[in-house]
């Protein structure tokens, strides 16, 4: 490490100054979470006192020692000796006039790249990893670079990601990778992850798929061919698994071929996969809708389905005029207007808005989002002049300010705190809006009109640009998705020991708290691997409502992962030793207060676990999702509270932790309580609050024990044998 | 297809522990590569003071039970807390006689005796029932006993500055108050009402801090009790909270213990069970015990005096500590001596003061007689080696690799700075807690044997039974007087064997391998410890058992 310090510290101008760790030795209990964490190895122990002891050389001031210190027993002092950040450079065409070049260029030399890459610390519990939504081992890949090996770089990410050359062009790095970096949470500029992930993978030979053989015999249905189902597609036929993809569009790839700019995403690179893909074999069937009547065919049919459709239906402002003539939506618009583009095609020819005779027209788009940004620089490179209205305060609306300012440099004029409030026409066709002044004081209120003050605009289109959402059709088959994804309820301790959550407001990432939006979509991610019907995964933005094109390849590639350990098969629930490589995975999740219901789940532990059958008891309050994702097999353990005939029920942790279940997708589930008195049915209400959430209730049980917390063993062997089907060590659990 | 595999390239990975935070689906999902913690000779370091497997009290299901119980410390702390409301409102309602006063007699006769039984026998334990910390933890955590995710308050840091001294602010907010306590006849017993504003101040400086600062900072840093109760609570049997196994701890991810889990707060006195070696600064709140979640922390006893013996670490605000507490209770004693009545008034006249106690002379005399200690040590550790300097144990029982190794390169702060003085001047001090515990002890004792048993008609005077003043329990005694400077005596002859005793092991491991002359240095560490006995116990003859 001393290599990167070294460079780090002889470049900036603040360099001068000194180092200074201050270790607040009275306080310092030794944990060594600071040390463990130290990038640098600058942190060592001072056996004698048991407190840390640094090594000011060696320091270069990233601060993630204090950010990960429980008893804030340590301080820096000193410059954040980092390099300075390479630059985002930008393509600049004479004329924008259809032209369909990509615009943010690529690092421009090897070099380039491996000074960018000597900026990463190599943290030892990386933040940025956290930020992204993929849980690309960055620090791997960059250490790659550093050393020049740009294969081994792309095969590290291919571990994670089957869309690097994608992500790294269109994830807002700010709010992810970067902003979580931890440069950035010490309020500098981070590594250029995206910028060195494009690198890679502009640089390396694409790589082949590595094989397996782990899914074979598996037939998987997938609905849409975006990132979600190209993710989950790739996972499936690299083990050996027959995939078959529905697309309703005639091209696949969804919004990354139609939905994203060739300027910002070349053509080349979001046809890739799908090349890649129907190499492999993969059957894909374009044109094909698939309705909400139809999934129980196909579910039928396979044996497993990843819904991975998307949220492709526009939202519609319902305003007087919408149906006017010359409204369109943003799909609309952006799959002709780059199609005019790459044939040299004017606007006026592009038949479904109907401008024809019009050469320069004005477009009023609205919203100033992702989608709203990209209509509006597309409509530029048509020649129309372009204003896009955003009824939120631009302090609130959740847009990118990089992408802003680069529409506003091509002449898009962008108005927030606008709002749409009518269309009048002319002769059926749009030609006036009405547009109003908003206010709004916070991000969590939604903005007022402001009366009277209300102006006319001539308009010869309207694109309505304001989002998507799933399909209401599909929608009813996906069973509850999508979820709104919020923050943790409980946050996970190993997140909080990473430090990523001690800076709510990093700069970079635009005051915005990065731990807490990655540690929600982490969560989010979750639910994506556990079917929300039996043998039915969701996924994408199916799952969770408009996102990102990393999020919903994450999804795919996890559900397909969950269905890959699960093997779910089409002829009814699958048995341990119908495919060689399985082993069952039992969850034994318990409450227990005193101890005793933990025990039993020990003793049922012991008696089920073999070669075949893996077996894990975990306390209920340690139980993520990805713990359920896991079993094959749950069996729930909890006590009886109440006043011995009064008020018997569930404990109060359990009854909570069932609300926050998500629908159990068949999961086969056996249950026990024990209690001194009288169960009353304690059991029976059990069993039902499972199976409203999807559960297979396979076997339950009530244990007396006395209050001293003896129980009856033999009443543990018949339990663990009704779950085994077997006596004794049995090696057959039911499971998905 | 393992991440980890990957991570071994070049030697900066050296010593880290490739992890991963493996996922459901057998995926690795977040590559996690922590170093390896800093382990050599850990279960060596701790050898010493780690108690023994079978003196888990926890092991007990009733003992696991009730510690694993959120309202265990609630229900500690609420008797204290009624008593001290009483306390303030009976100080300023109720009567002036500050005998007859149940605030006054049941802080001054009662309260203060047990505390300081409390402290030799289980360290801490008042801290766990305190009212006061006990009162501001409770609207620093908005509830009585449920786990809170979110601190009222502005939860600064302690200042370093004062921080890194350690437990001597502790000694000084004692010292202040004992002198305010003496000028304004709070504990003569003089002031019900004075002793209601007293109560009153801790409490609202208790809850200012807990206020500003974050945790248990006030109980930590600026408690008047705080450094006496730890210091001397060395002497005491209770290991306290205490990691079962040690390499769990250390390769432990979360560190609930510290910042929290989902069963109990992360500790509020900064102290982590994983390296405990005595409960110094550990208010035995068991919020450890709850929080952990691999059920690593176990509540142990010791044998007494170990805390004191045992540690490696010897730290000098502890030993600094020790000798000003012992410059105050010599105070304490001195003062009820005729001859520093004239001191005491001429300097008043001097200096134009109103009256006893002389604030120069209080802090004069309490800081000659640290200095006369601090001499002592300065004296003794003549016959030390220079370079015990570095502290190298390799002498001792116990022998480790690091130590030495980085003893030489590391600049330590006032805590752990090492230097030939110190290496006579921490041990010495440690040796000599139970001959001030005991002095501490000793001084409380007239006024419990006196006045303690006035606390039943005082209680009966709230409901005009028990003939107040007049009744026979009010003027009765426990003790005469010639048979409390008898028990005083016993105690601090008490006190003195065992500071002998843990002398004489102190000597062997800390003080004789690295000494040029052993005999001298014995002969200095002996010689203290029979000093303070013997002149404590002479000062007690000449108080005639005075409160
Ligand atoms: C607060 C409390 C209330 C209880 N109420 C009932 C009850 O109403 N009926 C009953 O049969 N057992 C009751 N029990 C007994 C427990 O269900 C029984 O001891 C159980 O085995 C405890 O499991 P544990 O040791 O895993 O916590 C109660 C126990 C406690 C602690
Ligand atoms: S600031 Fe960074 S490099 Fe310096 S000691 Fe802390 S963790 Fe190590
Ligand atoms: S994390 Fe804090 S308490 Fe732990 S060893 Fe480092 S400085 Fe000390
Ligand atoms: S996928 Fe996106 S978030 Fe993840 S590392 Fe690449 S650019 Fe960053
Ligand atoms: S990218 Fe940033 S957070 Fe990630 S390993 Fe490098 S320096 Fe650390
Ligand atoms: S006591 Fe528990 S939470 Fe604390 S470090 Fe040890 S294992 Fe971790
Ligand atoms: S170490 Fe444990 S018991 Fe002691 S003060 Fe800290 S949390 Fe409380």
């Amino acid at each position: 490490m001393t290599l990167i310090s070294e460079k780090t510290k002889s470049s900036e101008g603040d360099q001068m100054e000194k180092m200074d760790i201050h270790i607040f030795s009275d306080r310092c209990a030794g944990c060594q979470e600071c040390v463990v964490r130290c990038p640098t190895n600058a942190l060592k122990m001072d056996s004698l006192s048991w407190t840390v002891v640094a090594e000011d050389e060696l320091c270069v001031g990233c601060r993630q020692c204090e950010r990960t210190c429980p008893f804030t027993a340590i301080k820096i002092n000193g410059p954040v000796m980092v390099d300075v950040r390479i630059k985002q450079e930008h393509f600049k065409p004479m004329s924008i006039d259809h032209n369909a070049d990509e615009l943010r260029l690529p690092i421009k030399s090897f070099e380039d790249a491996k000074k960018e890459a000597m900026r990463c610390l190599d943290c030892p519990d990386p933040t940025c990893l956290r930020g992204c939504p993929a849980h690309n081992d960055i620090p791997s890949f960059i250490r790659a670079v550093r050393e020049g090996n740009l294969q081994e770089a792309h095969s590290v990410l291919s571990r994670t990601s089957v869309l690097p050359d994608v992500c790294s062009r269109v994830c807002d790095q700010a709010t992810q990778c970067e902003g979580s970096c931890s440069w950035s949470l010490a309020g500098k500029q981070p590594v250029a992850i995206g910028l060195l992930e494009r690198f890679i993978t502009e640089n390396a030979d694409f790589l082949p798929l590595e094989k397996g053989n782990k899914a074979t015999g598996l037939e998987v249905a997938i609905i849409g061919s975006g990132p979600a189902g190209i993710a989950a597609a790739t996972e499936l036929v690299k083990q050996g698994a027959k995939v078959t993809v529905f697309e309703k569009d005639s091209t696949p790839g969804g919004l990354i071929t139609w939905g994203i700019p060739d300027f910002t995403l070349p053509h080349e690179v979001a046809k890739r996969p799908w090349d890649r893909l129907i190499n492999e074999g993969v059957n894909l069937k374009v044109n094909t809708e698939i309705k909400e009547a139809e999934v129980n065919d196909l579910l039928g049919n396979y044996d497993a389905l990843i819904i991975a459709c998307g949220a492709s239906q526009p939202i519609k402002l319902p305003v007087e005029g919408g149906d006017l003539k010359g409204v369109v939506d943003a799909t609309t618009f952006l799959k002709n207007g780059q199609e005019a583009i790459n044939n040299g095609s004017s606007i006026s020819e592009i038949e479904v808005l109907g401008l024809k005779g019009v050469s320069s027209p004005h477009i009023l788009v609205l919203g100033a989002g992702n989608t709203a940004m990209d209509v509006a620089r597309t409509a530029r490179r048509l020649g129309a002049s372009v204003r896009a209205i955003d009824w939120m305060d631009q302090k609130f609306a959740p847009v990118r300010p990089d992408e802003l300012a680069e529409a506003k440099s091509e002449g898009v004029e962008i108005t927030f705190s606008s709002t749409l409030v009518s269309l009048t026409g002319n002769n059926g066709r749009v030609s006036t809006a009405k547009i109003a002044k908003t206010t709004q004081t916070s991000a969590k209120e939604l903005p007022k009109v402001q009366s009277g003050s209300t102006s006319d605009e001539k308009v010869d289109l309207v694109v309505m640009a304001m989002g998507y959402r799933v399909d209401p059709d599909i929608q009813k088959a996906l069973n509850g998705a999508p979820i709104r994804k919020k923050p943790a309820e409980k946050v996970d301790r190993r997140w909080i020991a990473s430090g990523i959550f001690a800076n709510p407001a990093p700069e970079f990432a635009r005051g915005q708290n990065v731990g807490v939006i990655s540690l929600s979509r982490e969560i989010a991610n979750q639910l994506s691997m556990i079917p929300r019907r039996p043998r039915m995964w969701v996924v994408g933005d199916a799952l969770i409502g408009p996102a990102t094109v990393v999020e919903a390849m994450a999804h795919g590639r996890d559900a397909a992962r969950a269905i890959i350990t699960h093997k779910p098969s089409k002829s009814g629930g699958s048995e341990v030793g119908l495919y060689a490589t399985k082993t069952a995975k039992v969850l034994i999740a318990v409450e227990s207060r005193g101890g005793t219901t933990l025990k039993i789940g020990e003793a049922i532990q012991k008696r089920i676990s073999s070669s075949d059958v893996e077996v894990r008891v975990q306390k209920l309050n340690t139980i993520t999702m990805e713990d359920i994702a896991w079993a094959d097999h749950l069996i729930l353990g909890t006590w009886v509270e109440g006043f011995v005939v009064a008020k018997v029920g569930l404990p109060k942790f359990t009854k909570a932790w069932l609300k926050t279940l998500p629908p159990l997708g068949g999961l086969p589930t056996s249950i026990y309580v024990t209690y001194s008195f009288n169960p009353k049915d304690v059991l029976g209400n059990l069993a039902k609050e499972l199976e409203g959430k999807g559960a297979k209730i396979q076997s339950k049980e009530a244990f007396k024990t006395t209050l001293g917390g003896t129980v009856d063993l033999s009443g543990i062997d018949n339990f663990a044998s009704s779950i085994t089907g077997q006596k004794k060590g049995a090696a057959k659990v039911t499971t998905r | 297809m393992t991440i980890t595999e990957a991570s071994q390239v070049g030697d900066e990975v050296k010593g880290e522990s490739p992890s991963t935070i493996s996922g459901a689906t057998g995926s690795q999902r977040v590559a996690v590569r922590l170093r390896k913690p800093y382990e050599t000779d850990v279960e060596q370091r701790f050898r010493l003071t780690d108690p023994s497997k079978g003196l888990e009290l926890s092991k007990n299901k009733h003992v696991r039970r009730v510690l694993k119980n959120r309202k265990f410390q609630f229900f500690l702390i609420l008797p204290n807390q009624i008593v001290f409301w009483g306390v303030i409102f009976l100080g300023i309602l109720g009567t002036v006689n500050p005998d007859l006063n149940f605030a006054t007699a049941i802080t001054w006769f009662l309260w203060f005796a047990l505390v300081f039984v409390m402290m030799v026998v289980v360290g801490r334990a008042w801290c766990v029932m305190c009212p006061f910390g006990g009162f501001a933890e409770w609207i620093q955590r908005k509830s009585f006993w449920n786990r809170t995710q979110k601190a009222l308050g502005l939860g600064r840091k302690f200042p370093e500055s004062i921080a890194k001294y350690g437990l001597i602010t502790s000694v000084g907010t004692f010292l202040l108050l004992t002198w305010l306590e003496e000028f304004f006849n709070i504990a003569g017993p003089g002031n019900p009402e004075a002793t209601s504003i007293m109560v009153i101040g801790i409490v609202i400086s208790a809850v200012t801090f807990f206020m500003v600062f974050e945790r248990r900072t006030f109980c930590r840093y600026v408690c008047p009790l705080s450094a006496l109760i730890g210091s001397v609570g060395a002497a005491g049997t209770a290991a306290g909270f205490r990691t079962k196994d040690r390499d769990k701890c250390l390769n432990c991810k979360t560190k609930e213990c510290m910042r929290g889990g989902d069963e109990g707060f992360g500790c509020p006195w900064y102290t982590w069970p994983g390296s405990a070696d005595s409960n110094l600064t550990c208010g035995l709140c068991s919020e450890c015990y709850k929080a952990c979640p691999s059920d690593n922390v176990g509540f142990f006893i010791q044998k007494p005096l170990t805390s004191m013996i045992a540690p490696l670490r010897r730290r000098a605000d502890v030993a600094w500590s020790v000798l000003l507490l012992w410059g105050l209770v010599v105070f304490q004693q001195f003062n009820a001596v005729s001859l520093y009545g004239t001191i005491d008034n001429w300097l008043n006249t001097k200096m134009h003061f109103p009256q006893y106690p002389n604030p120069v002379d209080y802090i004069g005399i309490i800081f000659l007689v640290t200095l006369i200690m601090a001499g002592i040590a300065w004296v003794g550790s003549k016959a030390m080696k220079k370079d015990a300097v570095q502290l190298d144990l390799s002498g001792s029982p116990v022998n480790f690799a690091g130590a030495k190794a980085s003893s030489k390169t590391i600049k330590h702060s006032f805590v752990d700075k090492k230097s030939q003085f110190r290496s006579f001047m921490l041990p010495l001090s440690y040796g000599l807690i139970p001959v001030v515990g005991a002095d501490y002890f000793a001084r409380q004792l007239p006024k419990f044997f006196l006045n303690v048993l006035k606390l039943v008609p005082d209680v009966g005077a709230w409901f005009g039974i028990g003939g107040g003043t007049n009744a026979k329990l009010f003027n009765a005694e426990i003790l005469s007087g010639n048979q409390i400077v008898a028990v005083q005596v016993g105690v601090i002859i008490v006190g003195m064997l065992a500071s002998l005793y843990a002398m004489r092991k102190i000597i062997k491991r800390d003080i004789v391998p690295f000494a040029t002359s052993p005999f001298a240095t014995k002969l200095v560490a002996y010689g203290t410890v029979l000093a303070c006995g013997v002149g404590a116990s002479w000062l007690y003859v000449m108080m005639h058992a005075a409160t």
